[in-house]
């Protein structure tokens, strides 16, 4: 179950944040239902999950299926702790980067 | 292969790395006292006539000590959460290199060589330098340039990851720590051991 989620988000295709003319961040303006064509529309931020890279959001979700555990994510990513770490921050920091801007 | 000689930091657990750090120490240890070498310092090595295997190894200690204390406080500087043994395995990996030169003096050769060389230090005699002995110092000089860029690449490496450093004011941090070690360890040596 675990690795059909992680490998599905693999396969996902990259979903564009920022405008590829004036590189400001994208916004949702449309969504609809796929059974009645309902349509709904408005101006709706992304969530700052959405905004990082693909990259980024499969370690995040690696981070939860593994409870958190920087170790267990080393072993799985086969890297050493401080490397796991590290790149943890580095998301961190690009999480309260979003958040400022 | 490039991770495993220039970023095994980033791919290896710490027990694996303490493990190989501690045994390619004490075989590179062993190593300058049958071919009669001595570290006097981080980033110093000689040849002498004799020298005990207390004091071998107490070289080695006194070098990783004093590499592991330096970067340390630097990681520390730089990354809050930098962790001692991570330090630790980055001073013990890096130095593992540099027990390669010892071998260049298998039968007393660079030894041997230099103190040929040094009858001829006059500017008078210079032009009489036997090409035998030359020869050997020179590769032996060429050696020692790319171990040392080797080790200082491995310790660089070790000590980024651990400290999580990035942009140029981190590179100078860690050549003021590695000066700092090198100093330390070269006066601890002259007069400890």
């Amino acid at each position: 179950m675990l690795y059909q989620i992680t490998n599905l988000l693999h396969q996902m295709k990259k979903l564009p944040v920022n405008c590829p003319s004036c590189e400001s961040p994208l916004v949702v303006s449309q969504l609809s239902c796929s059974e009645c064509e309902t349509i709904i529309s408005g101006s709706y931020s992304l969530p700052v999950l959405l905004q990082l890279s693909k990259e980024d959001q499969y370690f995040i979700f690696e981070f939860i299926l593994t409870s958190g555990s920087l170790k267990k994510m080393a072993a799985k990513m086969e890297k050493s702790y401080p490397t796991v770490r590290n790149k943890l921050d580095d998301i961190l920091d690009k999480i309260n980067a979003l958040k400022t801007n | 292969m490039k991770t495993l000689l220039f970023k095994p930091f980033e791919k290896y657990s710490e027990q694996k790395l303490l493990i190989t750090g501690v045994l390619g120490t004490i075989i590179g240890t062993l190593l300058t006292y049958i071919l009669k070498c001595k570290f006097i310092g981080v980033l110093k090595m000689t040849f002498v006539d004799e020298i005990s295997i207390i004091k071998s190894f107490l070289d080695s200690v006194i070098i990783v000590c004093c590499l592991t204390l330096f970067l340390f406080l630097a990681a520390k500087y730089i990354y809050k959460k930098t962790r001692l043994i991570d330090i630790i395995t980055t001073a013990l990996i890096a130095y593992i290199p540099l027990y390669i030169l010892p071998i260049f003096n298998i039968n007393d050769t660079i030894k041997i060589a230099t103190e040929n060389i040094l009858k001829y230090s006059s500017p008078e005699l210079a032009n009489q330098m036997p090409l035998e002995d030359l020869a050997p110092l020179g590769i032996f000089s060429l050696f020692t340039i790319l171990i040392l860029i080797w080790f200082v690449a491995l310790l660089y490496n070790g000590f980024k990851t651990a400290s999580n450093a990035k942009g140029t004011k981190t590179i100078v941090i860690f050549g003021i720590a590695l000066v700092i070690a090198d100093i330390t360890s070269r006066y601890l040596i002259f007069h400890l051991n």
